[in-house]
This record gives structure tokens, C-alpha cells and sequence, in this order.
């Protein structure tokens, strides 16, 4: 009886080169510029430096992982928290910065927002904030970690043993080094395993609705279940 | 992690009470284990599972709250912990990327300087964050500068009016000032590859400072959002002479030409302060105090300061008594060696009036193991403070996954995010409105708990401040290149 042709084993299928994954440490600068009220802050997201949007955008990801719901950015978070502006807070919220692979476009989003809600709410631009916004910035510095794989099996333990860093690293960081709507796992998969549709579905793991540690899990089930089809 | 619990002289003891006497007898346990109707609250976290009302109180505990159990006699000091000893808290990828910074590192030589070897925040701090950095092979040394009365009586003048207080800065005192710091200078040597110097007395040591040699790095433990202006023109030439200055949150920084960093104060998590305690040891820490662990506790740890606002939080639990069966428990110290203290303890001993649900306990330095231990009996931690520091009891209740009710003054706000890892407050109505929802909404409270513990390890714990010193030393020394944005 003839059997139907098996699909390739991508249990033993090796990569051509091996994923390394690091990690990444910040150390916090403190800049020079604060808003007390909207109109500040416009003028500070408009000419501060490009350091500062990634801070209290891709940053603030890292440094809340924790947490799942009420929190995207820093910008939306003073709006709501000392400004008291729901709705711009809401539109500041929506923004992912995973659309983004310029610091320059991310700046020109956030300066529209802000700009179309004070022309709608003038009054809302010089409101004192409760408590002002301190504009900082981060030096990032790449950790090597001892984990390297080159296949599935030894990808998965990576996963499982690199710190939460290091998924924030490859995952939400590398959207920017790479100048891609891509992260580093994915763009692995893809070229390494030629996994294109796992690359995808893991690539479309929402990062605003669960903590790093949640992603964790997404990306390993997305790996255990190819694992899993071999 | 557990630990033995400690066997202390208590006053009790001295009274020829036996050490092995137990908080509760068997008949005390079992009415307090006693089911009651009619409570108005659901269980809320940190609770044990029944409850009884105030009048059905044993007498036991109001023997023991009108007579707490104090312990009269300083502790030996724990030995420092290894660096190995923080995996079980935040896992072997986090130390791994610790001794990896360290290893860029091997060799390059620290001193740091400060003003005083024991007592406050800063000895504390460097007591465990040096023998560290020794481990990690990067030798570091620790100096405290020396002077007369009369340059601590100018450095505690340029502390106060560096938090806003009026001062009279004449030519005399920058001088004793000056004089003290040069002394100091040469006395001291300064071969180090890095330099550390802490708070504004040794300030003007930043004169040794070589071209060919050295960083140096001036850590500001202080507010200085509203200082005396006088005082701080004397003293900012001096700090801009540093190659970095470190804050401990944004609001306390001024505008200087030197690049400044962000360091958050630290916790230790296996300090006495904040390690994990056997629940026995807990219990037998609120028997001690005749806190009953039946009903829900809401906790303010603090010295017996106005600023910390004691009276205020007894009104806000007077507030929340009004539709919830609950204790409060003011612990702190500060009103036997202060004045004010014990003016402000008279204070808050007259708001409580014949409330038998405030337990007031003034208790000695040495209590570190029984601040611990209330912490983790409370259901509710409040800091109901006017203006603060950065606020470190706001991060051990963080640390405890505690839900935490908090001022919104100084560094609070970074560490409480309203509603998220904590509850921010600007009012007696608005702390007990809160601390009522908390105790009635257990699952709310629940997951503040959590968020906080989180936000805490991420943040605030001694191994991150480890992290963002060697950053720091990776940066200034140029063995690294940061990256600024990716």
C-alpha cells in the first residue's frame, strides 16, 4: 500500500547559521527638558532627542512588561495620569510602535496627535499637569548570553533560559536595528529554517496585550507545535 | 527562603516572663480561629480566613497592645550576602548578565566616599552594595571623610537648606567647608580608576581630580528640586567638575552641564528589612503587638515625623472603620532620641484617643525583623506622606506584594503607577476611600500586589542598582560604547 510523502523532518533540520541571543541592559539619562502642561510637551516631543521618544515609547515596554493593561506609553500615560485628558491619552495609547521603523515617523505620529487635540481642546494646552514629565533617555549596551541554537530544539531553550531582557531585545528592540516590521526571531526562522508562516503567526504576537512573559509563551508554543509537526 | 526565627530579650522577658511563652494559649487561638457572622467585607488578602468583630477581642490583645512586646537588644549583624544568593530571586539569566558587565571590568579599582560608616541610607546602602562589587572583582574601597563639629554642623545646615529650608551661608562656614574637604584631600589618595563620592560633605574632594586619570561620578541621595540658592551656587562649580552626577529621581535634579543619570534607591531583598519570613515568626510578631490577624491591618511604617502625616492616616482609618472592621498599626521610631518625635507621637497618641484598634508602636533601630514581619501581617500598606524622600517603604510594601496606598510626593509617583502597582492619594478622604476599596475589592488588591512586586524587581531591588553601577562604570571608563537609540 503506497503512503503519502512525508512532509520534510524540521526536527532535524539544522540551521544554516545559528541564532545567538543576547541581551540588553540600560542605564537611564536624565535630559534637560520637562513639560508642566501640554503645550510643553508638544514642544519637547517636537525637538528633544531621539533617544528620548524611544525611552518613553519602546522602552516603556521593557521597563512595565509586568503589566498588561492601561499602559502603551509614557506620553499616554501623563495624559491620562496628571493631565487628565482621556481621549488624547486614548489616541496616544493606540499608537504600536511595532508600525514603526524610523524614530523620525514615530516623532511625526506623536507631534500629529497631540497638535489635532489641542487645536480641538486650546484650553487643554496650558492646563497645569499634575505632576510634570521628566524627558529621559537610555544608553543600551548589547550582553551576550551564553545561549546559541541551531535548530528548533535548541531555539526553544534559549527561549526558556534567556532573561526577559533578552525577549525584549530580539522581539520589540530589533524592529528599529533592523528597519523592518520584523523582530529578530522571526527574520531567523524565515532565512534560517525557511519557516516563513511560523515567522509570521510569531511575529503577529500582540505586545500590548500581554506581558513579556506572555510573549514568552507565545513564541515558545509557536515553536513547541513545529517542533511538534515533525 | 526561610529563616530561623529569632529569639529576642523582650521587655517582657526582662519582666521574668519566659522566653518560650507563647503570644496566644490554645483557648486564645481557638476563639480567635472562631467562625463569626456578620462581617461587612470579603476576605481581604493578608487576612487569615475568619474574623471576629473589635468587642469580640480577647483580652489577650488588649493586654498586649497597651504592653507590646519590644525587643531591648540589638541583633548581631547578618553577614552580607553572596551574589549567588540573589538567583533564587531574580534567576540565573539576570546574574549571568551581572557577572558578564563585571567582567569587562576585572581589575578597574573604586573608591567611594562618604560622610559617615554607620547610621542612615547611605552607609546601608554601601555596606551591602560594596562587598558585591569585591566579589565581582572589582576592588573597591570605602573612605569616610573626617571633621570637627563644626564641619558637620555646616554639612547638616547645607542638608536642610538644600531641601528648601532658610540658611545663613557666610564667607565663614564656605570656608569651614572648604577647609574640612581639603584636609581630606590630603589625607586620602586617590589612584583609583573610579571615584564615587556621595552627597554634598565630601564634594570638594572632586579637586583631586587628574586629566590623565579617573572618572568621577558624584551620587546625590538628596532632593534638590527647591534648595537654598545661596547653598547650591556654592556648591554646583564644584559638581560640575564631575564627569557624571546621579539622581534619585527625575524632580530632584537642577540643571547642570554634567551628564546625569538616573539610579533608582535600592532594596535589599535578603536583608532583615525584606526577606522571607516563617509565617510563625509573623504570627508570633503580631502577637507580640496584639495585632489580630483575623481581621484586615492596614500598616503605615514610619518615624514619627509630621511629614509622614501619622494624624492623617488615623483619620482616613477612622473614615474606613466607618464601614469596615479593621486595625491600624503606626510603627515606626524617632521618639525617643528626637524632640519632635515624641511631641508628634503625643500627637498621634491623642488623634487615636481610646481607639483600641490603632496600635502605636515606637520601636527601637534594631527592629528591622518586627518591621518585616508587619509589613507582610498587613493588608494594606499606606505611606500617606506630605513630602518625601524617595520613599523606601513604599518599595519593601511593593516588595512584599503588598497593595500599597501612597502621597504623591517625591519619588512615590515613579514608584507607584495609580492604579496599576499601587494607589496614589492627595487627601484623608481620598486614602480612605481607597484603602476601603482595596479591602473590599481583595482581588483588586490582589493583583496591585503583584504588579508591585514586579515593578519593584525590575526597578528598585539592590542587584539592579549593581546592574546600573557597572553600566555606568562600562560608559565612563569607554570599555563600552552605548548605544543611544537602536
Amino acid at each position: 500500500m503506497a503512503t503519502a510523502p512525508q512532509a520534510p523532518a524540521i526536527r532535524s533540520r539544522w540551521a544554516r547559521s545559528p541564532f545567538y541571543f543576547n541581551s540588553a541592559s540600560h542605564l537611564l539619562r536624565i535630559g534637560r527638558e520637562k513639560a508642566c502642561n501640554l503645550q510643553e510637551l508638544l514642544e519637547a516631543i517636537r525637538t528633544c532627542a531621539e533617544s528620548s521618544i524611544f525611552q518613553h515609547t519602546f522602552q516603556t515596554l521593557e521597563e512595565h512588561h509586568f503589566i498588561r493593561e492601561g499602559f502603551s506609553n509614557d506620553f499616554s500615560h501623563w495624559a491620562f495620569a496628571s493631565c487628565n485628558e482621556v481621549g488624547l491619552a486614548e489616541r496616544l495609547a493606540a499608537i504600536d510602535v511595532r508600525e514603526f521603523t524610523s524614530i523620525a515617523t514615530l516623532r511625526e505620529r506623536l507631534v500629529l496627535i497631540v497638535e489635532e487635540y489641542l487645536q480641538k481642546n486650546p484650553r487643554a494646552a496650558t492646563r497645569p499637569a499634575m505632576e510634570p514629565f521628566y524627558l529621559m533617555a537610555s544608553d543600551l549596551v548589547v550582553v551576550p548570553t551564553p545561549y546559541v541554537a541551531r535548530n528548533l530544539e535548541e531555539f526553544a531553550e534559549g527561549l526558556r533560559k534567556v532573561s526577559i531582557h533578552g525577549i525584549y531585545y530580539h522581539f520589540i528592540d530589533a524592529r528599529l536595528r533592523l528597519k523592518l516590521n520584523n523582530n529578530d526571531f522571526s527574520v531567523w526562522l524565515e532565512t534560517e529554517l525557511d519557516l516563513a508562516q511560523a515567522a509570521a503567526r510569531l511575529n503577529r504576537i500582540d505586545i500590548y496585550t500581554s506581558t513579556l512573559e506572555g510573549v514568552r509563551r507565545g513564541i515558545l508554543k509557536i515553536i513547541e507545535g513545529e517542533i511538534g509537526r515533525a | 527562603m526561610t529563616e530561623k526565627n529569632p529569639e529576642r530579650k523582650t521587655v517582657l522577658e526582662e519582666n521574668n516572663t519566659t522566653a518560650q511563652e507563647p503570644g496566644l494559649s490554645p483557648e486564645e487561638r481557638a476563639a480567635a480561629k472562631q467562625e463569626r457572622p456578620g462581617t461587612e467585607a470579603p476576605a481581604a488578602p493578608g487576612t487569615k480566613e475568619r474574623r471576629f468583630r473589635q468587642t469580640d477581642l480577647p483580652p489577650h490583645f488588649i493586654e498586649r497592645r497597651k504592653h507590646p512586646r519590644i525587643s531591648t537588644e540589638m541583633p548581631p549583624p547578618a553577614a552580607p550576602p553572596r551574589l549567588e544568593d540573589y538567583a533564587a530571586i531574580i534567576g540565573k539569566p539576570e546574574l549571568d548578565e551581572i557577572r558578564f558587565l563585571a567582567r569587562q571590568l576585572r581589575g578597574k579599582t573604586v573608591k567611594m566616599v562618604n560622610s559617615t560608616a554607620v547610621g542612615g541610607g547611605v552607609a546601608e546602602i554601601l555596606n551591602r552594595l560594596i562587598p558585591l562589587l569585591n566579589e565581582l572583582e572589582i576592588p573597591t574601597r570605602w573612605d569616610v571623610i573626617t571633621g570637627g563639629n563644626d564641619f558637620f554642623e555646616v554639612t547638616k545646615g547645607f542638608h536642610n537648606a538644600l531641601h528648601g529650608g532658610d540658611y545663613n551661608l557666610t564667607q565663614q562656614i564656605k570656608d569651614i567647608f572648604m577647609a574640612y574637604n581639603e584636609q581630606n584631600r590630603q589625607r586620602m589618595e586617590f589612584a583609583e580608576d573610579l571615584f564615587v563620592i556621595h552627597d554634598p560633605q565630601p564634594a570638594g574632594l572632586v579637586a583631586s581630580k587628574s586629566p590623565n586619570r579617573g572618572r568621577w561620578i558624584w551620587r546625590c541621595h538628596i532632593d534638590l528640586s527647591n534648595p537654598h540658592q545661596g547653598v547650591w551656587d556654592f556648591l554646583k562649580p564644584m559638581v560640575e567638575q564631575y564627569d557624571a552626577a546621579i539622581f534619585s529621581a527625575p524632580a530632584f535634579t537642577r540643571q547642570l552641564s554634567t551628564p546625569q543619570y538616573l539610579f533608582y534607591p535600592s532594596i535589599d531583598p535578603l536583608s532583615e528589612k525584606n526577606k522571607e519570613l516563617p509565617e510563625e515568626y509573623v504570627d508570633k510578631v503580631c502577637d507580640d503587638f496584639g495585632i489580630d490577624r483575623s481581621r484586615p491591618v492596614i500598616t503605615q511604617i514610619s518615624r514619627f515625623d509630621r511629614l509622614k502625616d501619622p494624624v492623617g492616616v488615623i483619620e482616613s482609618y477612622k473614615l474606613v472603620k466607618k464601614y469596615v472592621d479593621c486595625q491600624l498599626v503606626l510603627a515606626g521610631g524617632g521618639a525617643t532620641d528626637d524632640p519632635e518625635g515624641a511631641v508628634v507621637l503625643q500627637e498621634v497618641m491623642e488623634a487615636a484617643g481610646d481607639d483600641p484598634d490603632v496600635i502605636i508602636l515606637n520601636l527601637p533601630p534594631w527592629s528591622a525583623l518586627e518591621i518585616n514581619a508587619l509589613q507582610r501581617a498587613s493588608t494594606v500598606i499606606v505611606q500617606k506622606s506630605l513630602k518625601e524622600g524617595f520613599g523606601l517603604t513604599v518599595t519593601e510594601g511593593l516588595w512584599k506584594e503588598k497593595p500599597v496606598v501612597a502621597g504623591a510626593v517625591g519619588g512615590i509617583p515613579t514608584q507607584i503607577i495609580h492604579k496599576l502597582t499601587g494607589v496614589l492619594v492627595h487627601s484623608v478622604e481620598g486614602c480612605a476611600y481607597q484603602i476601603r476599596y482595596l479591602l473590599t475589592h481583595p482581588e483588586f488588591a490582589v493583583q496591585l500586589g503583584k504588579n508591585g512586586r514586579e515593578h519593584a524587581k525590575e526597578n528598585f531591588l539592590i542587584t539592579v542598582n549593581l546592574k546600573r553601577w557597572l553600566l555606568l562604570f562600562q560608559i565612563l571608563l569607554g570599555v563600552v560604547k552605548p548605544k543611544l537609540v537602536a
